[in-house]
């Protein structure tokens, strides 16, 4: 094998240490060669396959070294150049992943199972190393057809034309498919035949070309997809077998342990009742003896009386039958103490069988963990709860509880809801917005339940605000907008989505302030445009839906009147734009001063938004009607006349008998002014770059007068009536350009 | 109408040029004051007639009122000719600073011995207009007019009188009512003759009464301590009221603590630059 490799290459494998093993580098460029060669039988494949785990000794299964090696490799075969085939071997490093499982197969024949290698051998085989790298093998190919395919397709871009130098063809003969000059056209074989410009069938050409590159280009892409998704369900499908595996070898190993434990523990007692019988049985055999020694020395001493003289004998006889008497007296013990046979040796394997038993039958799950909320899960009526096991723990359900987090009173238990699932993650929905609820888990399988899981608070999304519509206020470059919250409990922030409505191809959003605290914004815009606004609401858990939409046209300045700032003789008319004195009020009673409404001057105030840069409204006016136009502060005394103090800056008309009186009024001073055509739509141009406040007659573009007015604070529009009759104000226009040059 | 230049100062980016010409309507030599703005050297710019008062040349406007600044800002050139024919030995055109040099009142005289050289309406509204599109990049389509004391009454009186020509106009202290005060009195009598009829023709509250022609929007500055109005030389109660009874737009500011000096022009300058340069750049 060494050798083909070798060969193949066409560089020498001396180059490489000996005892360098790449066995599964090796195997890939077999493939890789007898896909160069595909007349070699796959035969030499599957032997190297099978002779891998005998020429690996020793194989870290670690994926940064095999990295390294196949870099090295790369190196030492001089590819580095050739990124293509270095990618390439990646690649199938990565595809060939699950070979990584059997690389630890040796490890585990070394462990000393007491079977033989070739048993050992069958078994890596058998843990799906036979069918795995054949499929890996094919898919491997498949993708590798794709991207090879890919880079051809793209070769097709260019499209080679060939010229004829001498005489160009110019035409193109559609029966034949076939570029023809005109001359031959008209009378060679192609007399009869449909012919086209030769560029024009260029051009349909391409684009047949260009239509199949592109549903090429789809199939690509789709292809690559699922490749992707294949190289997932290796990944996949070598975890789940790497951790039965682990979980095999570790039962296995304990019940191994267990039973080496008890044969010692047998041997040891098999030992110990082995010596206690032998010692019993010499203790036994040590007593028979002086007892045969004892009874010998009493026939001796009786066969010697028996030689004696019969006085001697009957005096040494009684002696005698005294002892003999006694020492036939004593029991002479022959019970054997200690039995030949074993007792009790039937063997206890229950406990390895339970051990057996349990590789198949599993604990009951410990505790999951129950995950903090991830941020935007959450909706306004539900929220993704994730929890997560230990990995050893086989789960057939998951029983999830939760309960609103509310400052109950006592004794007022919050209702609970459990509701089982089977992965490890639940959308719970009809839940209450911008709440809290506290989550906990229970994993169980046929064991039995897990401990409770912590409990994690989990927040549901806030309701969506409702944009206060009366309250928009907008000029050329800005918005002032404000929303209601809509949620009983506060929110984390506010944002604002933007769209320009001249744009609905474009229907995303163009832009969005976020983290906005308070409920209302002043966005900068563009000016000239209209917008769609939109508010959400956030908070830990997530988004709200989006509020009801606002339009704001960035045309002019767009304000309404601060109908609490109206003075009661005064009415605001229904669209909010015309204010009405009527002729029967008649001063009836002084009203208290206050501080926002009007109560001596009869007069309104307008909601100007709060920008620094120009704002231009108008007025329509009654040619007789005693009015007060202008600007104010916003806390200008609102006992005095508009005008009358330094917070104010107005146009006054009076008409009394034929005569029109014009006053431009700021601190009870108006410069000598006379206009000899009454204005009916008087313009007004609040300038605060250049600190100016500009009255117009509209209709003749005529310019009246020009405050020099230095603006410290924000200015509003306000109006006042001092004869019964009605003003109109007209805002969100834009600005006529002959008012741009004061 | 070959043009001398007489001199030329750079001023806020633009030049300040005099110039001499013969002029065929008035038989003298003639100076006159351009103001060429920045502008005018990449474009045609609207032509702004500034028409002086009593005694005045050229010189009096562009070295006393500080128009530059604006005039170079919003583009415009700015034409200021003497207020009358100069050096035609006419007998006692030097006698009186209110009649003959210096005091043309912008009137063709029909009278001996002024009527051949007294043209100076003819020179304002024909001559000088020609003279300038023909020589200076402006706009013939866009003209506007202005003047002081004797030159407002001139402004008025030719706008009034060319309905469409000038695109507005404005004066400092005119005399508004000539027919009514010893100025106007003076010089129409000795430039028109002793009938009074004749003279209506050359007074702008008698031309308002008769306007009809396109809308015209006139500025009015008018200083509260001028001594002529209180001599009632200007009349600008009698203009005011003629344009409010025939509604001509007009907005005759009454400007507190001022005179008929220049200072006073000084001030409210860059206001009428702004009037015109509404009309002319609209």
């Amino acid at each position: 094998m060494e050798e083909e490799s070798g060969e193949d290459l066409g560089l020498g494998r001396s180059t490489a240490p000996k005892d360098f093993h790449f066995y599964h580098m090796d195997l890939y460029d077999s493939e890789d060669r007898l896909q160069l060669f595909p007349g070699e039988s796959s035969r030499i494949r599957r032997e190297v396959t099978q002779a891998e785990p005998t020429n690996e000794p020793r194989e870290a299964g670690d994926s940064k070294n095999l990295q390294k090696e196949v870099a090295e490799l790369v190196h030492l075969y001089g590819l580095e150049d050739d990124h293509e085939l270095g990618d390439e071997f990646v690649d199938e490093h990565r595809l060939g992943y699950p070979y990584g499982m059997r690389r630890r197969d040796p490890n585990r024949g070394q462990r000393g199972w007491g079977l033989s290698s070739e048993a050992a051998e069958a078994e890596d085989l058998g843990y799906g190393g036979q069918g795995l790298p054949g499929q890996c093998q094919d898919l491997r190919e498949a993708y590798r057809y794709t991207h090879g395919r890919a880079s051809e397709e793209y070769e097709c871009y260019v499209i080679p034309e060939e010229e004829d130098e001498e005489e160009p063809a110019d035409v193109f003969c559609v029966t034949c498919k076939t570029p023809v000059r005109t001359v031959e056209k008209d009378f060679e074989i192609h007399k009869e035949h449909e012919v086209t410009p030769l560029s024009k069938a260029l051009e349909s050409a391409k684009d047949e070309i260009h239509k199949n590159m592109c549903k090429l280009e789809q199939q690509i892409i789709e292809m690559e997809n699922f490749a992707s998704h294949l190289e997932e369900v290796f990944i996949t499908v070598e975890e789940n077998f790497g951790r039965q595996e682990q979980n095999f070898e570790s039962h296995y190993n304990e019940i191994l342990e267990t039973l080496a434990q008890k044969y010692e523990e047998k041997i040891q007692a098999l030992g110990e009742k082995k010596k206690e019988k032998l010692e019993s049985l010499y203790g036994q055999l040590v007593t028979c003896g002086e007892n045969l020694d004892a009874c010998r020395e009493l026939m001796e001493t009786i066969e010697e009386m028996c030689h004696e003289e019969k006085v001697e004998f009957l005096k040494d006889a009684v002696a005698m039958t005294d002892r003999l008497g006694k020492f036939l007296k004593t029991k002479t013990d022959v019970e054997l103490s200690a039995q030949p046979e074993f007792e009790d040796q039937t063997l206890d394997f229950s406990d390895v069988e339970q051990l057996m038993d349990s590789i198949n039958t599993v604990a009951a799950p410990s505790a999951p963990v129950i995950n903090p909320q991830a941020p935007n899960s959450a909706t306004g009526s539900s929220v993704r709860v994730c929890w997560s096991l230990y990995s050893d723990d086989t789960v057939e359900s998951y029983q999830l509880s939760y309960r609103p987090v509310r400052d109950s009173s006592p004794g007022k238990e919050q209702a609970e809801f459990t509701m089982t699932v089977k992965e490890t993650y639940c959308s719970v929905t009809n839940l209450e917005p911008n709440t809290q609820y506290e989550f906990w888990v229970i994993a169980q399988n046929r064991t039995g339940p897990s401990p409770s899981s912590e409990h994690a608070v989990y927040m549901t999304a806030p309701s969506p605000p409702t944009i206060i519509s009366e309250a928009i206020r907008s000029c050329e470059e800005a918005v002032l907008i404000c929303w209601e919250s809509g949620n009983l409990n506060p929110v984390d922030s506010y944002t604002v989505e933007l769209i320009q409505a001249e744009t609905p191809e474009a229907s995303g959003v163009t832009e969005s302030v976020v983290g906005i605290p308070t409920c209302e914004s002043l966005i900068q815009l563009q000016p000239g445009h209209s917008y769609t606004i939109y508010v959400r609401a956030l908070n830990v858990g997530g988004t709200s839906a989006r509020s009801e939409p606002a339009t704001v046209h960035t045309t002019g300045s767009y304000f309404r009147l601060n109908k609490d700032s109206c003075h009661p003789w005064l009415t605001i008319s229904e669209d909010g734009f015309t204010v009405v004195r009527s002729e029967k009020k008649t001063f009836r009673r002084e009203l208290p001063p206050t501080k926002t409404q009007f109560t001596r001057c009869v007069a309104v105030i307008g909601n100007l938004i709060p920008v620094r840069g120009r704002h231009y409204w108008e007025v329509e006016v009654d040619e007789r009607l005693d009015y007060t136009i202008g600007v104010a502060c916003e806390d200008v005394p609102k006992q005095e006349d508009l005008g009358a103090n330094c917070l104010s800056w107005c146009m006054r008309h009076t008409f009394a008998s034929t005569r029109h009186r014009y006053e431009f009024l700021h601190n009870r001073t108006t410069p000598d002014i006379q206009i000899t055509v009454a204005p009916k739509k008087i313009g007004v141009l609040l300038d605060y770059e250049n600190s100016k406040l500009s009255f117009f007659n509209v209709d003749i573009a005529q310019h009246l007068y020009t405050f020099s007015c230095q603006l410290h604070q924000f200015v509003h529009p306000c109006f006042s009536l001092e004869k019964p009759g009605c003003l109109k104000i007209c805002n969100g226009i834009s600005m006529p350009k002959h008012v741009t040059f004061f | 109408m070959a043009l001398k230049q007489i001199s030329s100062s750079r001023c806020f980016g633009g030049l300040q040029k005099v110039f001499e010409h013969d002029s065929v309507e008035l038989k003298c030599k003639m100076r006159f004051a351009v103001y060429l703005p920045p502008k005018a050297e990449s474009g045609k710019c609207p032509a702004l007639y500034w028409l002086s008062g009593l005694t005045c040349t050229e010189q009096n406007f562009i070295t006393k009122s500080g128009f530059q600044q604006a005039a170079s800002e919003h583009g415009l050139v700015v034409i200021a000719p003497d207020t009358s024919p100069r050096g035609c030995n006419i007998k006692g055109e030097d006698d009186s600073w209110d009649f003959g040099t210096g005091a043309g009142f912008y009137v063709n005289a029909t009278e001996d011995p002024w009527k051949t050289n007294y043209r100076m309406y003819s020179y304002v509204t024909e001559e000088l207009p020609q003279l300038i599109n023909a020589n200076f990049p402006v706009d013939p389509q866009r003209m506007s007019i202005f003047g002081h004391s004797m030159g407002g009454h001139g402004a008025l009186i030719c706008a009034l009188k060319n309905p469409g020509k000038y695109k507005s106009v404005s004066a400092f202290a005119p005399i508004c009512n000539p027919v009514l005060c010893s100025w106007g009195k003076k010089a129409f009598n000795g430039y028109l003759g002793p009938d009074q009829s004749k003279w209506k023709a050359y007074d702008a509250t008698c031309l308002v009464t008769s306007y009809s022609g396109s809308q015209i929007d006139i500025l009015i500055d008018q200083g509260k301590d001028d001594e002529f109005l209180s001599k009632e030389q200007l009349l600008p109660d009698n203009f005011i009221a003629a344009c409010t009874e025939k509604k001509i737009p007009v907005v005759f500011r009454l400007q507190e603590g001022y005179d008929h000096s220049y200072y006073f022009i000084a001030t409210f300058i860059t206001d009428h630059i702004r009037h015109h340069a509404k009309y002319l750049n609209a």
